[in-house]
């Protein structure tokens, strides 16, 4: 069943937790990691106080969780399961053990400068919710219609991998019959065949041992009333029709012969969650009948347990009763709220105003509209704005501190963490590491190799030309691979600036060669013999150029998962002009997905950043829709003018008014 | 009409109360002008924390054991005398909570004794020490989170941030020892940003006194395990390390703020140059010179058989 579930502060600490099998700390820190730090999936509501229900679950190698999370207190409530069981009512349970403990504790967690929370008591709070919820959870899903859909998201989602048997937890061992028949159905529904788990399939038939397939074809048969008449030819179109609609229930006839009706559901492969959820009440109230009967020996802890499910029970209908109450505002007549008013304004200018949603809006509008004129992607610029809003809302201003200034300095930190990339990007160290790794890491030295992908005219020979030169300043041995075959040019082009780094280089001690193989080549074989010639001549760099594409032209973006198969460069970067508008959304993923499974972009140049001045959102719109890294930023047309990306810069510009 | 009349009325006459020098009218505004600040003042204060105590900052990469020495720490005094309620949630013998990634920063308050040879379990109340309080405030490790934290340390602290920055006594910078692969990388970057953060508060001030000195720790942890390196090893890995970070840094491009006509002004020398300029080898003690007295001591938070934390919290003990 559940293998762990805890609840833990947004500063780290586990305040609760309890555990039936052992599951890795990992999953949860990279459910921590990409949920809420890198907000990898986009739900825009990952810091709003939803429920568990709301929010997506999250997969991490064959664990499910389910979370939410209380914004107020900073508490995260986590059930971790796993991936193969579809537990239905975890949501619920989530739910109402946070709404418990925030009942209970609440208060101690909002001290300042601690971290204890003693809640050892919570343990049987927690029993009780999972005891009443195992045992009925069935029913409730089944009763709630929108509960029932949001099961069958879960359900498709989850990836059919079967066969293996979760290890048993220590409250498992009233649930393995129930856990058998799931995972039957299961494998029902992942759609080997609906005939296995007919039991009242008749052994014998009169019509003769035919098998599933044969024996549909003669209910076709009969049902277009050509008796025992199936010629070869037909067959197939008949097959071929049957496998398209829906599957139909089937009865037997005395015959012994199969009508079909409609009306009886026995599919289980697409949309078999009613007659699921059915089964599954069915099998809950045979189980409350043996835990009723287990429960006689034990009467005591029956009574403790019923008097903890009364608290319980009170404690979850004050906060559903609580829930209405606070949407309906409070009328209290002329004097209360123009002293309301009054009173706000000068909380606004003093400082110390609690902000609410209307408070904000005005002014994140605002904030929206600077960010677009700044040239962001509205898409960006609008998800900004909504985990600004959502970090804001309920929060006090600090003494004389005024809405706009506030929502400035949010802003600011949260385009810095956008923007900040999650681990290091020096590229020389990078390089050292693999050019010439240290003796104790057992790796081979081999060159570097760093491609340039992008679409045309964005500027990548020029900023690889640019790359080579600081490498070059830097003594490294660099190898350019033509790796454009198709342009007319291309080569020639990137043989003019092998030619000037040549000269600009020769006293600093820098080698440059140029590999070409001329037009119309392979260019993932031209690139894969240009890596195998930079290892055997010794140069420490490959720098790839490629032929620029259209982002959506899906022929030749296919062919760079060849490209990234053969050459396996360590560092595939992407040139986006700061130029482009809200099109550098779509043009960041389709390079980013472009080239296959487990690869993508490791970080973007930002051409022409000298031609728009302050509006630099294309970088943000870059990084929203990737989460890679800016590495460079190109300021100018010499080969000098290329600039390692400072996050505090963007921001400066982002925000400055003018 | 006749409402109108009557409303008139009473102002008028409100009016000619307020106006007439009547005892009443002296005395609450009397009260008004005394109690006004004092309303006010109140107001300000309850918003703010009325003391600043020195802080201790923790730092270091992801996973290094942060919020787990934060957690001892807190929680150790308890341990000494066990209490029931308690027995069941904690798993391990050990009283640091289980832990996982950070978000936020959270600060802790505790007392330092001023008999250094305390140990951090001891209650200090029941053995009558005298005790500095301090607060340790722990920074999310996450590579995207850890702007905060360096701003913490640098000069650029804004104007909220100068009362906490200049009551920062100590950095606690936490590094797996176990891990030699994050220890030279990540943890090696970081470190390299924290120490060069402290380096550029001195001489960063408009006034010509130096700043306070603020100590680092390089809190070696994981050391019950096996493959962990000891401390004199993570220190010279670590010299090692931050000489090559800065070796490349100085080679590398110019950061994007550096507009064209700045060019051909040179960068001031060793303006990021960590340690002392131009010397090839880089060793803490290079740190000295702009007040950054480096320390290296290992020790575990978890396990058993390792030195514990008994060294680290006497060190932090010393420093407050």
């Amino acid at each position: 069943m559940l293998d762990s579930f805890e609840i833990l502060t947004t500063s780290g600490v586990v305040l609760w937790s309890r555990s039936y099998s052992s599951v890795s700390p990992s999953v949860i820190n990279s459910f921590i990691t990409d949920v809420f730090i890198e907000e990898k999936n986009k739900v825009s509501g990952a810091k709003e106080n939803q429920s568990a229900a709301v929010n997506p679950p999250y997969k991490h190698d064959q664990h499910t969780l389910r979370w939410t999370f209380v914004k107020e207190l900073g508490v995260i409530f986590v059930a971790v399961y796993r991936s193969l069981l579809h537990l239905s009512w975890v949501e619920k349970l989530v739910d109402n053990i946070k709404t418990i403990f925030v009942n209970l504790y609440g208060d101690q967690l909002t001290k300042p400068n601690t971290t204890i929370v003693e809640c050892a008591e919570f343990d049987k709070y927690f029993d009780q919710q999972l005891q009443e919820l195992e045992s009925s959870g069935a029913k409730i899903t089944y009763g709630s219609s929108d509960l029932r859909s949001r099961g069958a998201d879960a359900e498709e989602q989850a990836s059919g991998n079967f066969g293996e048997k979760p290890p048993s937890p220590a409250l498992i061992h009233r649930r393995i019959p129930e856990l058998d028949t799931i995972a039957d159905e299961d494998s029902v529904a992942s759609g080997l065949s609906p005939n296995i788990s007919r039991p009242t399939t008749p052994a014998t038939r009169p019509d003769g041992p035919r098998g599933a397939k044969v024996s549909r074809r003669a209910r076709r048969v009969q049902n277009t009333a050509s008796a025992h008449a199936s010629s070869g030819d037909e067959s197939p179109r008949h097959k071929k029709a049957a496998a398209k609609g829906p599957k139909k229930g089937r009865k037997w006839d005395d015959d012994g012969n199969a009508t079909e009706e409609d009306g009886v559901q026995l599919d289980y492969s697409a949309k078999g969650l009613t007659s699921d959820s059915e089964a599954e009440v069915g099998r809950s109230t045979a189980l409350e009948e043996v835990d009723d009967a287990t429960w006689g020996s034990r009467s005591k802890g029956k009574f403790v347990l019923r008097d903890l499910g009364d608290e319980v029970h009170s404690i979850l209908a004050s906060a559903e009763q609580s829930k209405p109450s606070t949407t309906s505002p409070s009328s209290t007549g002329l004097v209360g709220s123009s002293l309301k008013t009054i009173g706000g304004l000068f909380r606004n200018v003093v400082g110390g105003k609690t902000l609410t949603k209307e408070d904000l809006d005005k002014a994140m509008k605002g904030m929206e509209e600077h960010l677009l004129k700044k040239n962001v992607a509205r898409e960006a610029a609008v998800r900004l704005c909504a985990g600004v809003e959502t970090e804001l809302v309920g929060v006090k201003t600090a003494s004389f501190e005024s809405i706009n200034a506030r929502i400035q300095s949010a802003m600011e930190a949260s385009l810095t963490k956008m923007l900040t990339p999650t681990s290091s990007l020096d590229l020389l160290r990078e390089i050292d590491s693999v050019v010439s790794p240290p003796p104790t890491s057992l790796r081979k030295p081999r060159p570097y190799v760093m491609s340039i992908v992008g679409v045309n005219g964005v500027g990548k020979s020029t900023n690889l030309s640019k790359i080579c030169f600081f490498l070059l300043q830097n003594k490294y041995k660099v190898l350019i691979a033509a790796g454009d075959t198709f342009r007319s040019g291309a080569v020639e082009q990137l043989a003019v600036h092998v030619r000037n780094l040549k000269e600009l280089t020769a006293r600093e001690g820098g080698r440059v060669e140029l590999y070409q193989k001329g037009y119309g080549k392979d260019a993932a074989t031209v690139a894969k013999d240009a890596v195998g010639f930079a290892a055997a001549e010794g140069y420490d760099v490959v720098l790839i150029d490629t032929a620029g594409r259209r982002h959506n032209d899906q022929r030749l973006m296919s062919s760079l998962e060849k490209f990234a198969k053969f050459a396996r460069p360590d560092k595939i970067l992407m040139v986006g002009e700061a130029l482009v508008g809200t099109d550098s959304v779509a043009q960041a993923k389709n390079f980013n997905a472009a080239f296959g499974a487990g690869r993508g972009l490791d970080g973007f140049i930002i051409s022409k950043c000298d031609t728009v001045g302050d509006m630099v959102g294309t970088l943000v719109s870059l990084v929203h829709a990737t989460n890679v890294p800016i590495l460079f930023v190109g300021v100018g047309q010499h080969y000098s003018d290329l600039r390692s990306f400072s996050v505090k810069w963007a921001v400066e510009k982002l925000l400055s008014s003018t | 009409m006749e409402q109108q009349q009557s409303l008139l009325d009473m102002l008028k006459s409100f009016l000619e109360a307020t106006l007439t020098p009547s005892p009443a009218v002296f005395i609450i505004g009397g009260l008004i002008v005394l109690l006004a600040p004092i309303i006010l003042h109140h107001l300000y204060t309850r918003t703010t924390p009325y003391t600043s105590l020195p802080a201790v900052l923790l730092v270091g990469p992801s996973g290094a054991g942060k919020t787990a020495l934060l957690t001892l720490l807190e929680r150790g005094p308890l341990s000494s005398n066990p209490s029931p309620s308690s027995s069941s949630s904690s798993s391990s013998s050990s009283s640091a909570a289980q832990t996982h990634t950070s978000q936020v920063p959270a600060s802790v308050e505790l007392a330092a004794p001023e008999d250094k040879s305390l140990s951090f379990r001891t209650d200090l109340d029941a053995a009558g020490a005298t005790a500095t309080k301090f607060l340790l405030v722990d920074t999310p490790g996450h590579g995207k989170l850890r702007a905060a934290a360096l701003s913490k340390l640098g000069p650029t602290a804004s104007k909220d941030d100068k009362k906490s920055s200049s009551r920062l006594k100590a950095v606690v910078f936490v590094l797996d020892a176990a891990d030699p692969d994050t220890l030279s990388t990540d943890g090696a970057e970081y470190l390299y940003d924290v120490l060069l953060a402290l380096q550029k508060r001195t001489g960063s001030g408009k006034t010509s006194r130096a700043p306070h000195a603020v100590p680092v720790l390089v809190a070696a942890n994981k050391l019950d395990l096996f493959t962990a390196l000891p401390a004199a090893l993570v220190r010279s890995r670590l010299e090692a390390e931050l000489a090559r970070i800065r070796r490349t840094r100085s080679k590398g491009l110019l950061g994007a703020s550096v507009g064209a006509d700045e060019l051909d002004a040179a960068p001031e020398e060793g303006d990021d140059w960590l340690g002392e300029y131009g010397s090839d080898k880089f060793s803490f003690g290079q740190m000295r010179e702009f007040d950054v007295d480096v320390d290296v001591i290992g020790g575990n938070v978890l396990g058993e058989g390792g030195p514990g934390v008994d060294k680290w919290w006497s060190w932090i003990a010393d420093k407050i």
